[in-house]
């Protein structure tokens, strides 16, 4: 009997129309002209325009600006040395949905859209990412790339078993258009650029 | 270089006027034009309700009676569109007479040339609404869509440029289709008769104070929409603009040459 | 060809007594209130100007389409391979892989992956596959309690309502509406119409059931070959706190969803949200590899007629669609009729040219909502030959005999009287002398369907041919 497998792979084996190339988007890519200026300028002003709230300084300052960025949040869970968390990442991820605040550090960002890259290793647990209300990422501003093409050739995607870009709070306009921010994901999202 | 004018079915019966002016303007421009007889239409109107088939047979009436000619300048976008994509499915004629053809101000604008048009003197001091008919707009490239990116460009309005007195009106919706799209005009006319109107708003909320377009069928339905709601808004096909018997310097001029080429009204029927 | 076991009811019911889908009806039923018209025209417009902008921003817009374009019709040409190097790399990763040939086979699949592990509370991000395939009904109707997660989804589900756009599903509904739905099914107070306190409410609704569900299941913007990874992205998160919670995960997609390496997603990602709502990116774009420790990752491959369309000389880059819905943004008719009106799982341009293939003489009504204006194909990111392909779809739907009947006899008839000048001439003539002096009363209800909200032009005395040869005479 003919597995669905077999069927299908068969059925499109018959169907597909004559080969074409598949094109060089690396080439195509290095001939794309980029705006002037710093990349993490750009960076930090798209990603004010999604939604983010973008603080800068220097890295033994982290703590301190993530604290005045939530001077109230209580219970905090940080992936990062040098911000003390209130609670470890707990075992089981369904106990974060009480997190108000979650600290964490960026591996690149991409300044045409002002996304973070998020692989599993920087959270801990994905949901802390979607649970905790507020988000705090710090990030280094010499692994900011200017856009994607260059993104996706910096990190292998599929080295850990998952990983985001983050480009801001969570948000909606499914409501006549109005933009909310806070959808289902975090209300609220802080970018520490650090610069050493 | 031998020229023929191709004028649609619709423009023949009901605006020959514009066919007129589409004539004379080429003659005034030194260009020798043949009229051939032995095609009253492209086939477009069969083949987009689904009948390709059975337009089949007015295409190729098309390609024989235009063969002979170097170039087949159609008197719309529509009709060009359509004989340049499928004229060449009826073999090596086809192909040749698809390849032929284009449209009026595509002619004017690449083959005339601007200085020419302009040497002709016309003047139509009035604010304008330019609506370039879809197929003319994206099949022909008659002008850069806002949908693609890249160098704007607009043939039709460097034509028009060339008017004396003549300005633009800015429109919200630049190439918004006007809701004529041939047979869905009948098959779908709540949202024909929607579109239209939103037309006809966006050249009031702009203040325009007449329609020049490259094809009458779009013409035909804005102007039925308007006739209906009573507004007055002459409506124009760039040929009227750009030439003239006389030369006149106005629009009520341009009525008056128009409706002299009519008989006198009856209460009963004609014209509102 | 699959049938939904289960019909949702609509906004505006676009069915015909035979079944078939009557746009032209459905359409004059929506227009009939002028003002929501405008108000529905004016939203999607406006979502059409910020992608506009969005597309400005970037000199290389263009080139990144034709990219696109090319990156799907290599794929789709070698579609067969891309699916074998998925499923090896997916199942590397400790991925389960299950193939569909159709929408009860995946809907068995899913519900099978369900019961194995006695789960009984799906959360589900957004799949327009899985509306395709009527999913949610068929597990509903085995127990199995399944919400919708993203925002405009869960609004419609709680309506009993299909989503009338792909990216935006509740375009339709003012927020008074969907307030009046949080109120009677979240218990909202009456009358709470403010988008961001409903937002909210949702917010909460939604948190528990992401708390408490057993199952995820998700749809996949991009499946890629090379790493049998899974790109799904939002703006909500909902999908990713589905993923993140959820013991079991099940990702279903379309066949045509692959994509050859993930560098191939430098080019999707920069067109995909430009082109659905003007951002440069969604907030979350997803890459899930591998399942959570002691999570299950299971994918469903499914073919429900894609192969078919695959086979279809005209219609197989159909199949390039990245859903992003731009073609609907733009489309002048989808505006002003709705997604309802197109009686399909995915309406506008992209639905009338898919949908067809799964049944002509129920859909023939949808290739000819066009005026063939060619703006769909002109903001596609993947350059679909959108218009072109509605024009071949009518050319079928004919000569299947789908026409209806007085369409086919006035054509039959235009084709042979635009064969013959002589006989255009006389009935010309004829019809302008009738025009000149029948009363403007009667002409307009002779006109038909023209007639209703337009005048007939003024009929002149005489056509040009008539006049070439009266002042021309020696050149004819």
């Amino acid at each position: 009997m003919t597995t669905a497998r077999d069927a299908i792979l068969a059925a499109v084996r018959a169907a597909r129309p004559a080969a074409t190339p598949l094109p060089d988007v690396r080439a195509a890519a290095a001939a794309f002209v980029h705006p002037d200026g710093d990349v993490s300028h750009r960076f930090a002003e798209v990603a004010r325009a999604g939604g983010a709230h973008v603080v800068e300084g220097a890295r033994v300052d982290v703590a301190r600006l993530v604290r005045e960025a939530y001077p109230d949040a209580a219970r905090i869970v940080s992936m990062l040395r040098d911000v003390a968390g209130t609670a470890p990442m707990p075992a089981d991820p369904h106990t974060l949905a009480d997190t108000e605040l979650f600290v964490c550090e960026g591996v690149l960002g991409v300044a045409e859209n002002g996304a973070i890259w998020l692989p599993q290793s920087r959270l801990g647990e994905r949901a802390a990412l979607w649970l905790a209300t507020h988000v705090a990422v710090v990030l280094h501003r010499a692994s900011i790339v200017p856009h994607m093409h260059a993104a996706y050739e910096a990190i292998d995607v599929s080295v850990e078993p998952f990983g985001a870009f983050v480009a801001g709070p969570s948000k909606t306009a499914d409501i006549e258009q109005s933009l909310v921010v806070g959808a289902h994901g975090p209300k609220g999202l802080t970018v520490v650029l650090v610069s050493d | 270089m031998n020229v023929a004018l191709f004028v649609p079915c619709y423009v023949d019966q009901l605006y020959p006027h514009v066919a007129i002016a589409a004539l004379g303007l080429l003659e005034a421009l030194g260009i020798t034009v043949a009229v051939p007889e032995g095609a009253a239409c492209c086939g477009q109107p069969p083949a987009n309700a689904g009948f390709e088939r059975r337009a089949e047979h007015t295409l190729g009436a098309f390609v024989s009676t235009y063969a002979p000619y170097d170039r087949v300048v159609v008197l719309s976008g529509s009709c060009a569109v359509h004989v340049r994509s499928h004229a060449g499915s009826l073999g090596a004629a086809g192909a040749q007479v698809a390849e032929r053809t284009t449209e009026l101000c595509a002619f004017l604008h690449d083959e005339v040339g601007l200085d020419a048009v302009a040497s002709l003197g016309a003047s139509f001091p009035r604010r304008v609404a330019v609506h370039v008919g879809c197929h003319a707009l994206r099949g022909l490239g008659l002008a850069r869509p806002t949908e693609l990116q890249g160098p704007r460009f607009d043939k039709v309005r460097a034509l028009l440029g060339t008017v004396q007195g003549l300005t633009f009106a800015e429109l919200s919706r630049p190439d918004e289709c006007c809701g004529f799209g041939g047979t869905f005009a009948v098959a779908e006319p709540a949202i024909s008769a929607k579109m239209g109107r939103d037309r006809l708003r966006d050249y009031d909320a702009h203040d325009a104070e007449a329609v020049v377009s490259t094809d009458v069928s779009c013409l035909m339905h804005l102007g039925g929409l308007a006739a209906r709601g009573g507004v007055r808004l002459p409506m124009l096909h760039v040929a009227e603009v750009l030439w003239s018997e006389e030369r006149r310097a106005n629009s009520e001029e341009s009525e008056r040459v128009r409706s002299s080429l009519l008989a006198p009204r009856s209460s009963l029927g004609g014209p509102s | 060809m699959t049938k939904r076991a289960f019909e949702l009811p609509v906004l505006h019911e676009p069915h015909r007594a035979d079944g078939a889908v009557d746009h032209a009806k459905a359409a004059a039923r929506f227009t009939a209130d002028e003002a929501r018209t405008d108000w529905h025209d004016g939203a999607l417009w406006w979502v059409r100007a910020k992608r506009d902008l969005a597309a400005a921003s970037l000199d290389e817009w263009e080139a990144l389409r034709e990219l696109a374009s090319s990156i799907k019709e290599h794929t789709l040409s070698r579609l067969d391979e891309y699916l074998v190097e998925f499923e090896a790399a997916a199942t590397r990763n400790g991925v389960t892989v299950h193939w569909a040939r159709d929408a009860d086979e995946h809907n068995r699949i899913v519900h099978g992956i369900l019961a194995e592990r006695g789960a009984t509370r799906l959360v589900k991000s957004k799949s327009m596959l899985t509306e395709e395939c009527g999913l949610n009904p068929y597990l509903q109707a085995r127990g199995i309690e399944v919400i919708d997660t993203d925002l405009g989804e869960r609004i419609v589900q709680l309506r009993g309502e299909a989503p009338s756009h792909i990216v935006l599903p509740a375009i339709h509904l003012k927020k008074e509406e969907v307030g009046d739905t949080f109120h009677d099914h979240l218990g909202t107070p009456a009358g709470l119409a403010d988008p961001t306190a409903l937002t909210q409410a949702a917010r909460e609704h939604l948190r528990a059931k992401f708390l408490a569900a057993d199952a995820a299941l998700t749809g996949v913007n991009f499946a890629i070959a090379e790493t049998g990874g899974l790109v799904v992205c939002t703006n909500e998160g909902n999908a990713d706190l589905g993923m993140a919670l959820a013991p079991v995960h099940v990702a279903s997609l379309g066949i045509e969803k692959l994509i050859p390496r993930a560098s191939d997603l430098g080019v999707f990602l920069r067109l995909l949200t430009r082109s659905a709502t003007g951002q440069p990116v969604t907030v979350y774009s997803s890459h899930v590899h591998r399942p959570r420790a002691g999570q299950a990752l299971h994918v469903v491959l499914v073919d429900n007629g894609r192969s078919t369309q695959l086979a279809r000389e005209g219609f197989w880059r159909s199949l390039k669609c990245i859903r992003c819905g731009a073609c609907m943004n733009t489309c002048p008719i989808y505006r002003r009729s709705g997604g309802h009106s197109y009686g399909s799982t995915v309406p506008g341009p992209i639905g009338s040219v898919l949908t067809p293939g799964l049944d002509l003489e129920r859909y023939a009504s949808l290739p000819f909502a066009s005026t063939l204006c060619g703006s769909c194909t002109a903001v596609c990111p993947v350059k679909i030959d959108l218009d072109a392909q509605l024009y071949r779809w009518r050319q079928l739907v004919t000569a299947a005999g789908h026409a209806s009947t007085g369409k086919a006899i006035a054509m039959r008839g235009a084709g042979l009287v635009l064969a013959r000048p002589w006989l255009v001439r006389a009935l010309g003539a004829a019809a302008r002398g009738a025009m000149r002096v029948v009363p403007r009363r009667v002409m307009r209800v002779a006109a038909g369907a023209w007639g209703r909200a337009r005048d007939l032009p003024p009929a002149p005395p005489q056509s040009f041919r008539a006049w070439y040869r009266a002042n021309r005479s020696d050149r004819s």
